[in-house]
């Protein structure tokens, strides 16, 4: 089991506007989490922050003891880190399941079936499939990574109530059955009744709810 | 997926955009080697012209003012006196490509009769006698006052071969080929009557009909002339005729010496190393220059050659610029493209190596493009710039028939290889560098920088 632990995280805009205060948090593989909190409250931060995208001010995050920045934050994304945004961003000139082969040996098309695309679907044009199925190509690219953490932002913010659902479920799965450590970032209230943990960020504190 | 697949893929599918600046790349290319391959015609159409044209100075010698004790005024001509040795001195002061001695002098004919002119009768019936080493550069021929009809012209090799007019040939049934007897003759005028005013003993040659010629352009005052001055029967003769004739020594040159120069653009620089030669009295002598008119066009050679070049220079600018802006904006644009690779792992060097590769490939499909079209292209600029030029080289061979060769138009436009593979190679060097500039900003982002453009 893995767990991604942020010990004394401060981060603050231009060094002056403060959005993560001593923040302290783990996070295990094989567990959902869903992370809460108003516009602006510094959410997105706090995820690339553990993704590596950016370095927080002051303290420390660890994946399994060892610091992310050990071998380098690129080398952290490639190898620990899978993202899963809102707005799918998917390349838009390969199929489906050339953007699931992008950076994995994996068949893209067990994947695919996987989150629930046809094999016909897997060979069409990204642009012309619906936002669900999109999102679900941009979990399965997610998969092939073959990573322990899933982060995603806002994933189901596009996305219709039942086909949100849909997508849940298959986080859900990906965190239990595939046993990936998922961190969800929402405003949803439904989505984060699925998760295993909830937290609120409040203040720049991270607050189990 | 390596970065080749997808970029091969980006090729493919994002048709609009690989087809932009396939067309761009395609003209800027066509349009560079276009204006190469006019560069590369002016400047060897300018050789050629200058070859074609020539240039020639001529040796004579000036004519004396002698004043008597009754205070009245003489003129004088006086003998040019050039040997071989000034010669061979001459030859060596630049590219000189001919030397033509000439020396006058008259003859009779024994088996002959010329065209009568003035005062005609038996004693005064002579021609002129021009003997000279190459009568296809002399200004009769040159300037189309005669023309070859039949045989061929004297050249440095003819021995005791003459050149007559188709009238005296028709007059005593002469053809090419035939042999006649020439008698050494002077011409004088005494008490108001044409003489033969020879002295001594006379010499004779025997010599054959090289070549007939016509006469193209009428003197005005042809018909008032002694028989000898009557350009009907005027001899174009080898050098060794006046020789056997005595009335000239062998190696040595009075009547003038034209020298003939293949670039007329070096003239200029040829002449003070000539006058710097002792053994040629230059009291006497003095050089005439001929550039055929090179002086008058040269400045409009020039200039088309600047011009070329100024226009040259004005396309590989704005072509450069286009072409690194409309780089620059494509790679700009796939900032969210950018930020989905590094997202998913894929290094910052194997999305360089992308986009390079995927410009590079559509670049050189590009120029492969270009090389197809542009022999079309430059056919059209050869019929359009070439369709009323027409000129005619001074080659060894119009030295025999009196016909130059006519110019070699084809191949002005044709860019040796190493050229279009030079600017080819300075094309994907601009679009390499074009590229690698418009990445780094965007690479220089920090992920989150690149995430924050991206949502």
């Amino acid at each position: 089991m893995s767990v991604l632990k942020c010990s004394g995280i401060r981060y603050a805009y231009d060094k002056k506007t403060s959005v993560l205060k001593e923040m302290n948090a783990a996070f295990e593989t094989g567990k959902m989490y869903a992370i809460l909190g108003p516009s602006g409250c510094g959410k997105t931060t706090l995820l690339s922050l553990l993704g590596g995208l950016d370095e927080p001010d002051s303290g420390e995050i660890t994946l399994d003891g060892e610091n992310i920045n050990k071998n380098g934050l690129a080398h952290h994304r490639r190898c620990n880190i899978a993202f899963i945004f809102q707005s799918y961003n998917l390349i838009d000139y390969l199929t489906p399941a050339e953007n699931v082969a992008l950076i994995s040996a994996l068949p893209p098309l067990p994947l695919l079936e996987k989150v629930g695309l046809t094999p016909e679907e897997a060979k069409r044009n990204v642009l012309k499939l619906s936002g669900g199925q999109q999102q679900r190509v941009a979990i399965a690219r997610a998969l092939a990574s073959e990573a322990p953490i899933l982060l995603a932002d806002e994933p189901t913010g596009n996305l219709d109530e039942d086909t949100a659902a849909e997508i849940t479920a298959i986080l859900k799965e990906c965190a239990h059955q595939m046993k990936k450590c998922v961190i969800i970032v929402t405003h949803s209230n439904e989505l984060a009744k699925q998760a295993d943990v909830v937290f609120r960020l409040k203040k720049g504190e991270l607050l189990q709810a | 997926m390596n970065f080749v697949r997808r970029a091969g893929f980006y090729i493919l599918r994002k048709k609009g955009k690989t087809l932009s600046l396939f067309l761009l790349a395609a003209i800027v290319s066509t349009f560079l080697i276009s204006c190469f391959s006019v560069l590369n015609a002016a400047g060897m159409l300018t050789a050629e012209i200058r070859k074609s044209i020539g240039a020639a100075f001529y040796i004579r010698a000036n004519t004396s003012v002698n004043t008597d004790d009754n205070g009245r005024f003489s003129m004088e001509q006086n003998n040019i006196h050039i040997t071989d040795e000034d010669i061979a001195k001459i030859m060596q002061c630049g590219d000189i490509s001919y030397c033509n001695p000439i020396n006058y002098g008259y003859a009779k004919g024994k088996e002959i009769t010329f065209v009568p002119g003035e005062q005609d009768n038996p004693d005064n019936n002579m021609g002129q006698v021009t003997a000279l080493r190459y009568s296809a550069l002399h200004t009769d021929f040159s300037d189309g006052t005669i023309s070859l009809s039949a045989g061929g012209h004297i050249t440095g090799t003819s021995r005791a071969a003459i050149i007559i007019s188709s009238e005296v040939a028709a007059e005593n049934n002469l053809s090419v080929g035939d042999t006649v007897t020439l008698v050494s003759a002077g011409l004088g005028i005494d008490a108001g009557s044409y003489v033969d005013s020879w002295q001594g003993d006379r010499g004779e040659s025997q010599v054959t009909i090289a070549g007939i010629y016509d006469i193209l352009k009428e003197h005005a005052s042809a018909a008032e002339t002694a028989t000898a001055g009557k350009q009907e029967n005027r001899i174009y003769a080898s050098l060794d005729v006046l020789d056997a004739l005595r009335e000239s020594e062998p190696s040595v040159y009075t009547g003038e010496v034209d020298f003939y120069v293949i670039d007329p653009a070096k003239l200029p620089k040829m002449l003070p190393k000539i006058h710097q030669i002792a053994s040629i009295d230059w009291k006497t002598h003095f050089i005439r220059t001929n550039d055929f008119q090179y002086s008058k066009i040269s400045d409009s050679i020039l200039s088309f050659s600047n011009l070329v070049k100024v226009l040259l220079l004005c396309v590989a600018i704005v072509s450069a610029v286009i072409l690194t802006l409309i780089l620059a904006l494509g790679i700009r644009s796939r900032i969210q493209e950018t930020g989905i690779f590094l997202a998913v792992g894929i290094s910052k060097r194997e999305i360089l190596l992308q986009f390079l590769f995927e410009t590079l490939a559509i670049t050189i499909a590009a120029f492969i493009f270009s090389c197809a079209i542009c022999p079309v292209i430059q056919g059209s600029l050869k019929n359009h710039i070439f369709s009323d030029f027409q000129t005619e080289l001074i080659v060894s061979a119009a030295l025999e028939n009196g016909k130059g060769a006519s110019l070699e138009r084809s191949g002005y436009f044709n860019l040796e290889a190493w050229k279009t593979f030079t600017i080819y190679g300075c094309q994907l060097l601009t679009v390499t560098v074009s590229v690698l500039l418009s990445a780094v900003p965007v690479l220089r982002l920090k992920p989150k920088e690149i995430f924050t453009k991206m949502s």
